[in-house]
This record gives C-alpha cells, sequence and structure tokens, in this order.
C-alpha cells in the first residue's frame, strides 16, 4: 500500500521537478536568444558605421562585455566561414579525383603560408573596398582569423571522407543512397569526430590572431576595432596595470565559458559519433547538455525542423517523379566540379603571376638579407621547440600519469593553451627589458609563451594513453626511473611528441612575426630575423620585399615538414606506435 | 514419377555470370587474377553456396553478382539483360554486420528504406515488420555497439529483408557469430526464404564452413583458390530440414572433403623422370604455424585426417591446409588422400632439441630453390646483402600467378625462423645469418 503510494506521489512529485526544471531551462533560453538578437544588432552598427581608423577605447571594466562580445562575434564569424570552407573544398577534394591532385597540394601549402603575412595586403585591399564602413576593416580581421582555423579543419575533413570505411559505403551503394543521403547518414557522421576536434583547435589558435588583428599599424596608418585586443594594446600604451589584469580575466572567462557552453557539449554530443564498437569508452558529460536535453523548447524547435525538412524532400520528390536517380544530379555535380576546377586552375595562375611581377622588384641584396634572417629565425624557433620539450616532457608524464592530476590539470592546461599569448607580450617584454635581456634571446621566450602547450598537451595524452600492461611490467621488473624514461615513457610518447613539435614549430614560426619586432611603450624593439623583416616590410608598405619574405617563411616551413618532420613522423609510426 | 514442375523443365534465371575474369592492379608488377572464367547462374527458389578457402575469390563473386564491383572480362546478366551499374533485386548480408554506428537499430534499418524513396508511413511499416521477423522487436532503439555479434548481425538480416530482395545476398554471414547463435540465424533465414510466394526467392552464400554449406544450399559451388575458379558444382536435393547427423548430410560432408583436399593437397605423382627444378611457390602459411602442427600430429600418433584438425583447432579449414602444404614442401609431413602423417625427418624435428631444431629447418629451407637461389646471390654480393627488390623480381619473375609481396612475406617468415637470412626492414636488404 505504502508502497503504491510512492510509486505514485514520486511520480507525479517527479513531474513536478521535471517541469520546473524545463521552465527555467527554456526562460533562460529565450533569454539568451533575446541578448544574441540584441548583440546583432549592436554588431549590424558596428560593421556599418563610419571607418575611424583609430577608436576611442573606453578602458572602464564596464565597457569590457561589450569589447568581448565584439571580439567573440568575429572569432566566431571567422569559425564559421571556416566551417563552410572546410565542408566544400574538403567534400571537393574527396569526391573529385582530378581536383584532388591540385586541391591537396594547394592546401598544404596555404597551410604553410604565415598567416600574418597575409594581413597588409588583405588590410589594405578590403579597406579600399569598403572605403566609408567598417566592414573592409572587420572582414579583414575575420578572414584573419579564417586563415589560422581553416587549414587543419579542412585536413582532417577530407581525410576522413576518404577513410570512411569500405562497408559503410557499400551498404550506401546498396540503398542506392542519392549524395545527400550519403554525407548525411555516412559521411558526416563518420568525420564529425574528427571534425569537433579540430574545430576546437582553431578556434583556440584563432584567438592568437584576434588579438593581432584588432590593432596594427601599416606604414603611416594605424588600424584600430573595437576589441578585447584593442583595450588591451591601449591599456599597455597608457601603462594602466588594472585594465590590463581586466582584459585577460576578460579573455580568460571568455575561453573557459565557450569552452562550457559550446564546445563540451559539442564534444559529448559528438560521441554517438564513435566509430570503436566496444562500449566502454570514458563517458564524457558536459552539465550544459544535460540541461538542454531538459528543455522543452529544444526538442520542439527539433521536431519542427525535421517535419520541414521531410516536407521539402518530399516536394522535391514529387517534382523529380517518385523514383531516385542519382545518375542525374550526379552529372550536374561533375560540370559545377569541373567548373569551379577551371575556376580556381585561372586563380592560382594569376596569383602566381602576380606574385612573380612582385617578387622580380627585390634586389639580390634583398634576398641575402633574408637569407641570413631565415637561418636566425629557424634557429629560434628550434631553441623554442627544444626548451618547450625539456620542460614539458617531464611535466606532461607526471600529469599524463596521474589519473588524479590529469582530471585537474587537463581543463586547466586546455584554457591556458587556447589563451592568445600576444596578450601577454607587453608584460614579458617589461620584464626582459627590466632583465636586461635583448629581443634577440628575448623573442625566443616570446615564442615559447604561444607554443609549448602544444607539447604539453600532446605529451599528457601520450602519457595517459600507455597501456597498462606496460607501466606494470615495469614496476615488476623494476625497472629504474631513468631507464623507464628510456624503455618506456620517451618511446610511448613519441609520435604524440612528433605531433606536438610540428604543432608548436608551425606556431613558432608564425610567431616570429610578432615576437621579434614589438612595439613597447611607443618604442619599437626588434631583433633581425624572417618574422621582423616581415613586420618592418609591413609597417614602410615594401610590398615586394614583404612578399619575397612571406615566401621565404613559407619555403623554410614546407622544406622542414617534409625534410625532418615527416620522416620524424614516419619513424614514429613505423617503430613507436602502439596501436598495432 | 509424378509431373516436373514446368519451371525446373525451363529454368528462369535471376542473374549470372558468363566467363567473369576479375583482376586487381598492384603497386608494382602485374595485375593480380583473382578470378578466372568464372560462370554461374542462380535460378529462383535456390540456395546457392560459394564454398572456397580465403583467397578464393568467393567475396569478390558475389559483390560482381550485386554489381558493386565489375569485372574486368566477361558478361554480368540480370534477367537475361546485361546488367549496368547496381542490382534492382539484391538484398546484402555483411560479414562485418556493416551497421552505421551512430544510427540506432531502427535507424538503421529505416535509412535503407527512406533512400528508396517510401512514404513515412511505409518506411515505419516494413522496418517495424522486419524487426519483429528477426526477434529484435524491444531493440529498436539500441546503438548497434551495445549489441552482441549475433543481434548486429540480425539487424543486418533485418535491413536487408525490409527491402524484400529478390535475391539475398550473404557474405560469410556467420563467422563473426558464436556458433549457438549461428545456429539460429541459419533457421531464421531458411523461414524467411521458404515460403515460394515471397521474396527472397534465392539465396547465394558466401562461406568456408563445409557443415554450414550443406545444411543451407541446395548447390554448392567449390572454388578453387589463385586465381579462383569453379572446380566443381554439387547439386543435391536434401529434403529440408535438414539433420545434421542424418547419413546422407555426413555423405555429402565427405564428399566434400574429398574434393576439397584432391583440389588442394593433390598426391604427389609418382616419381619418373626427373623434371627440371622449377621454383616452388611458398604457401603463406607462417613458420610457428608449421612447427605447431608438427607438434599437433606428433600428440595424436603421428597422423590425423585435415579437417579433423580443422574442427579441434577452431580454425578455417584453408588455413590448416595452408599450413599442412608448407610442413609438406619442407618434408616434414605427407597427405595421403586426406590424412597428415608426419614423415621421418618430422618426427626427427619434433623431437630435436631447439637448436638441432634450426639446423633441420635451414637445411630444409635450402633444399628449395628460391633459398638455395638467394643464398648464391648473398656469397657472390661483395656486402654479403641483397635488396628487397631483387628478391621480389625473383618471385615474380619465376612465379608470375603468385602475390609476390606474399611470397616474401612467407620467404622472410621463414628465414627468420630457420635462422638463414636476416631482414632488415629499414634498409630493406636480406643478409646472409
Amino acid at each position: 500500500m505504502t508502497r503504491r503510494a510512492t510509486q505514485v506521489f514520486g511520480s507525479a512529485t517527479a513531474f513536478l521537478v521535471r517541469t520546473r526544471g524545463n521552465a527555467w531551462v527554456d526562460v533562460a533560453l529565450l533569454a539568451a536568444l533575446g541578448g544574441a538578437v540584441f548583440g546583432l544588432t549592436r554588431l549590424a552598427q558596428e560593421w556599418t558605421g563610419a571607418l575611424r581608423p583609430v577608436f576611442e577605447i573606453d578602458l572602464s571594466p564596464w565597457a569590457l562585455p561589450g569589447y568581448a562580445f565584439l571580439s567573440l562575434s568575429r572569432g566566431l564569424a571567422a569559425y564559421a566561414l571556416s566551417l563552410l570552407f572546410t565542408l566544400a573544398y574538403g567534400y571537393w577534394a574527396a569526391r573529385d579525383r582530378v581536383a584532388e591532385k591540385v586541391l591537396i597540394p594547394a592546401l598544404d601549402i596555404l597551410q604553410s603560408i604565415p598567416v600574418l603575412g597575409f594581413m597588409p595586403g588583405l588590410v589594405l585591399a578590403l579597406v579600399a573596398a569598403f572605403p566609408r564602413s567598417n566592414t573592409g576593416l572587420e572582414l579583414a580581421s575575420v578572414i584573419m582569423i579564417f586563415t589560422g582555423q581553416a587549414w587543419n579543419m579542412t585536413f582532417s575533413f577530407y581525410h576522413s571522407l576518404r577513410s570512411v570505411p569500405h562497408d559503410f559505403q557499400e551498404v550506401a551503394t546498396l540503398g542506392r543512397f542519392g549524395w545527400w543521403q550519403r554525407f548525411r547518414w555516412v559521411e558526416m557522421p563518420s568525420a564529425a569526430i574528427g571534425l569537433v576536434w579540430n574545430s576546437m583547435m582553431s578556434m583556440a589558435g584563432g584567438w592568437f590572431f584576434l588579438m593581432v588583428s584588432e590593432a596594427f599599424v601599416l606604414g603611416d596608418r594605424s588600424f584600430q576595432l573595437p576589441g578585447l585586443g584593442s583595450y588591451m594594446s591601449v591599456a599597455v600604451a597608457r601603462g594602466d596595470r588594472g585594465a590590463m589584469v581586466a582584459a585577460v580575466a576578460a579573455m580568460t572567462l571568455m575561453i573557459v565559458a565557450l569552452d562550457q557552453l559550446f564546445w563540451r557539449p559539442v564534444v559529448v554530443w559528438a560521441q554517438k559519433f564513435r566509430m570503436d564498437e566496444s562500449g566502454q569508452a570514458p563517458e564524457m558529460r558536459s552539465w550544459f547538455l544535460e540541461l538542454l536535453r531538459g528543455s522543452r523548447l529544444v526538442p520542439w524547435l527539433a521536431r519542427g525542423a525535421r517535419a520541414a525538412a521531410r516536407r521539402v524532400e518530399r516536394r522535391r520528390r514529387k517534382r523529380r517523379g517518385a523514383a531516385v536517380r542519382p545518375k542525374a544530379s550526379g552529372r550536374g555535380l561533375g560540370v559545377l566540379s569541373a567548373a569551379a576546377f577551371v575556376g580556381l586552375v585561372v586563380l592560382l595562375a594569376f596569383g602566381s603571376l602576380g606574385l612573380v611581377r612582385l617578387l622580380v622588384r627585390v634586389p639580390a641584396a634583398g634576398w641575402h638579407g633574408l637569407g641570413v634572417a631565415s637561418l636566425l629565425t629557424l634557429g629560434r624557433v628550434l631553441l623554442a621547440t627544444a626548451i618547450g620539450t625539456l620542460w614539458t616532457v617531464p611535466v606532461g608524464l607526471a600529469i599524463g600519469l596521474s589519473p588524479r592530476l590529469s582530471r585537474v590539470l587537463q581543463p586547466i592546461v586546455q584554457v591556458v593553451a587556447s589563451f592568445p599569448a600576444p596578450m601577454l607580450f607587453p608584460a614579458v617584454v617589461a620584464l626582459l627589458a627590466a632583465a636586461g635581456m635583448g629581443l634577440g634571446w628575448g623573442s625566443i621566450l616570446l615564442m615559447l609563451l604561444g607554443t609549448q602547450w602544444y607539447i604539453l598537451f600532446n605529451v599528457m595524452a601520450g602519457a595517459m594513453s600507455i597501456p597498462a600492461d606496460l607501466r606494470e611490467a615495469a614496476r615488476i621488473y623494476r625497472v629504474g626511473t631513468w631507464q623507464r624514461f628510456r624503455i618506456l615513457y620517451l618511446p610511448a610518447v613519441f609520435p604524440f611528441l612528433v605531433t606536438g613539435w610540428v604543432t608548436a614549430a608551425g606556431g613558432a614560426w608564425n610567431a616570429s612575426i610578432v615576437a621579434e619586432y614589438v612595439s613597447f611603450k611607443g618604442r619599437e624593439l626588434s631583433a633581425d630575423g624572417l618574422g621582423s623583416r616581415i613586420s618592418t616590410a609591413a609597417a614602410r608598405g615594401d610590398f615586394p620585399l614583404l612578399a619575397a619574405a612571406i615566401v621565404v617563411m613559407a619555403v623554410m616551413v614546407v622544406l622542414f615538414n617534409r625534410l625532418v618532420w615527416r620522416r620524424l613522423h614516419h619513424v614514429a609510426e613505423e617503430r613507436f606506435s602502439l596501436a598495432r | 514419377m509424378t509431373a516436373i514442375p514446368e519451371t525446373v523443365l525451363a529454368p528462369e534465371i535471376l542473374c549470372e555470370l558468363r566467363h567473369v575474369d576479375k583482376e586487381f592492379d598492384q603497386a608494382h608488377g602485374p595485375p593480380l587474377r583473382v578470378l578466372q572464367d568464372i560462370s554461374l547462374a542462380i535460378r529462383p527458389n535456390e540456395v546457392v553456396a560459394l564454398l572456397g578457402p580465403s583467397g578464393s575469390g568467393k567475396s569478390t563473386v558475389l559483390r560482381i553478382l550485386a554489381g558493386l564491383t565489375q569485372p574486368t572480362r566477361g558478361e554480368v546478366l540480370y534477367h537475361g539483360e546485361p546488367l549496368h551499374g547496381l542490382s534492382p533485386g539484391v538484398g546484402f548480408v555483411f560479414q562485418s554486420f556493416a551497421l552505421y554506428p551512430w544510427m540506432t537499430v531502427l535507424q538503421n534499418i529505416e535509412a535503407m528504406l527512406e533512400a528508396q524513396g517510401l512514404a513515412r508511413e511505409e518506411v515505419a511499416e516494413r522496418a517495424t515488420r522486419a524487426v519483429r521477423v528477426v526477434g529484435l522487436a524491444g531493440f529498436e532503439e539500441a546503438y548497434p555497439r551495445e549489441l552482441s555479434g549475433g543481434m548486429k548481425q540480425r539487424v543486418g538480416m533485418a535491413r536487408a529483408f525490409s527491402l524484400e530482395p529478390e535475391m539475398l545476398f550473404m557474405d560469410e554471414p556467420f563467422s563473426q557469430v558464436d556458433a549457438l547463435t549461428a545456429e539460429s540465424l541459419r533457421a531464421q533465414v531458411l523461414d524467411v526464404w521458404s515460403p515460394r510466394d515471397r521474396n527472397p526467392k534465392s539465396i547465394v552464400m558466401v562461406s568456408h564452413d563445409i557443415k554450414e554449406v550443406v545444411y543451407m544450399a541446395d548447390r554448392i559451388v567449390v572454388l578453387d583458390a589463385n586465381p579462383g575458379r569453379v572446380r566443381t558444382v554439387v547439386e543435391h536435393g536434401l529434403p529440408r530440414p535438414r539433420d545434421y547427423r542424418s547419413p546422407e548430410l555426413l555423405q555429402l560432408v565427405d564428399h566434400l572433403h574429398d574434393i576439397i583436399t584432391g583440389m588442394a593437397m593433390p598426391d604427389a605423382a609418382a616419381e619418373g623422370v626427373a623434371a627440371p627444378r622449377v621454383f616452388e611457390p611458398l604457401p603463406h602459411a607462417g613458420a610457428v604455424e608449421i612447427e605447431g602442427l608438427l607438434e599437433y600430429l606428433d600428440a595424436r600418433g603421428g597422423r590425423e585426417d585435415v579437417f579433423r584438425i580443422a574442427a579441434d583447432t577452431d580454425r578455417e579449414y584453408g588455413r590448416v591446409i595452408t599450413a599442412t602444404n608448407g610442413a609438406e614442401l619442407l618434408g616434414f609431413v605427407e597427405t595421403p588422400h586426406r590424412t597428415v602423417v608426419l614423415s621421418s625427418e618430422g618426427a626427427r624435428y619434433v623431437k630435436a632439441s631447439p637448436a638441432e631444431r634450426k639446423g633441420l629447418f635451414r637445411e630444409k629451407l635450402l633444399e628449395l630453390l628460391l633459398f638455395e637461389e638467394i643464398r648464391q646471390a648473398l656469397e657472390r654480393s661483395e656486402t654479403h646483402r641483397v635488396d628487397r627488390d631483387f628478391v621480389l623480381e625473383l618471385i615474380a619473375l619465376n612465379l608470375p600467378n603468385e602475390d609476390f609481396e606474399r611470397v616474401f612475406h612467407t620467404f622472410v617468415n621463414w628465414s627468420r625462423f630457420g635462422d638463414l637470412f636476416s631482414y632488415d626492414g629499414k634498409t630493406r636488404t636480406v643478409a646472409l645469418h
């Protein structure tokens, strides 16, 4: 009797609790929606506002949320652009065997061009295109961030599409899936997890360029966009310590919020696209996703969207007749692809022609100087990577091998890794100046600031993936600490270390542009190197030299990738992979 | 004798292969021929089984019939017409299940139906029916990773049945399912097939399990390997339901055993005129496997039926035959009929100490022409090393029909085991040990 009562009341109260919870979630969601609409109107005002090369930045902490919102909107707009680019370019490259032969090498080259090298030309062109409004400058900033985000996402998507299991393809063929069904049911799900992880990485990398692209000097013109980056640079220029700390805090908060409210839920949701069959993968949770799942609004909207999609599909099918004819649409796509391919080749040809015209104007002495400078920067990049490795390997191992430490520290390292290093440059430069260290060595420290985290992160991941039985074997046979390093830990994390090196070195090359040439308290500090050559050429408006410097850097990066990293990667796969 | 039904007199043919060859391109060297001159017709109301060891291309035959793969030469017909693209009347069951892990059981089935352009209501109705037929009711919302192998294959079957295909193709459907579950799945497939007036009309299945084939099929196409050819077709009209222990069935199993061993383990021709020495194709069997076989035989009085060995060790009979062929090539066993007998050399090997074993193995290797030639080449070479490519070329030249990468793999495996040559994967060279 009592049991029945509790059952009845139990379910009744549960019902109450659930509705109350739902209502709160939905109210919050509606409020957020309202906020987003308000924000978008503000954004529209900002974009269409008159071009003000130097913006009056308000250093009061109350202005920070507004600036953070503007910066966030740029990051998200760039991400949306990257995603669109990734889907289109990756799909095209994976589906069209001829285009693939041009698209993939082109992507490889694009990836190795220093992002910051794009900036001057891009800004001047876009500002010229929109002389009256802020649109040009905003677009330039978004595209800059895009160039820092898109490539690795595209590579990941392309590789996922190319490695969809053969069986899955055969089922789709036998089921006569149209291209859209194949994309939605087979290809997109297969690529989802890789795309999500790379998106997270890209977004983190994007903040680096956001900071730089919001405030900079080109020739005699200085450009500024209202945002966290410009707030910070004004705070530094005025020496306002409080504002600097507030800006760093706002940036951190923004990264954490984006992680908790956006990436975390997406990562957890994407777990349903896991390929491995075992059910024992560590369960991942997101409080925000659970909250959303308690909402009534979201499923209601989703149902509506699904019904609408079905209606559209049915209408389309009626128009085309009942039978599905994939052949016809296939031919249409083929024509489209061929046209786009020709367009791309023409564009590439024009681009290279223009580049050659610029490059022939560089005197021999200029090339010689660039050669010397590139060796200097190469040395700095390697030193930064080496120093980064020296401290991150023991620390990363210590964290990764201890489940307790890694649980606590992994999210923190993740936030630190996403934090844009250029924001901290002024503080570090001040310390360097106080210690009497020049930028020649100091720039190594600045590079390190942004790139060491990639190595640390990868070493941690490697340490966590060492199988328990290998560690137990080392313990049972009483292998000493040093020997354990040599025979177990280092080989096991080596493949991860290589991945970390590739990312860190790529980041260091990019960072050299801002690290070898720093404005500090109205003075320009610089150290000779390829990065500072790019910066000074941009500042002086010397476009032939700028183009030459960028080409040299791209060549250095490509050569280094081919000759060193790729070989190390091969060794790692052949000898140290634990996957087999 | 009663009147013979008309369909038997003028059997309509559902689909057919005529003189089909299939070649796959290799990285270097000539294309590898996996199928040679395959002709095969599928008639209504029959269960056809393709039986053969791995490497006989039986899955490829199935995929060509389904239109998933195009043959290099020859014709594919569907209802008498040349087949272009996908065959319209085929449901396919995969060895690996091939379920989309991001879809629930129901979604996996519904996606197929939706792609056919069926109305929503019909999609739901057919999917529910298919789920019920294979006994998956209650599992609709489960994800594949939550299911056992047997349950997964039920989903694979439901997916195929839901399309109500004219023919059901199954590619080793039960080889990744535990034995008891496989038993119930076999019965289920036959249940769905048996009503004459309903699809699927016919079933084509690929298998390497002789008992399964005899239990399920009316016609058994025995394939030979490297390249795949039709060896024999065994047609029988054993009544259903069949009993594994019935004398007719056991006799049929026995007959098939004879066919397979006659093909894969031919008794050596009488020694007469000394034939010119030719390169012996190395069977793709690991040295440890061969040694294991010798130990196995030694522990069973020195002789055993090859199919008994397969059943005992729970391996595909093709693998056991390959190991036996390897042991025979080295002179450690003899194979009268289908029995494997430990030779005197083999017996000596089993009794020898580890060091003596190496020596004996090495001695046997050098009796093979490939190893002998390589040894001479190594002695001629100043550095006492030869490139991998040199060995590959030698194999390709003398054994044009073999997959030379595989032969090389066996060559390295045996050389290392016999401590005869060493192979350095980094420099890709073979050296004298």
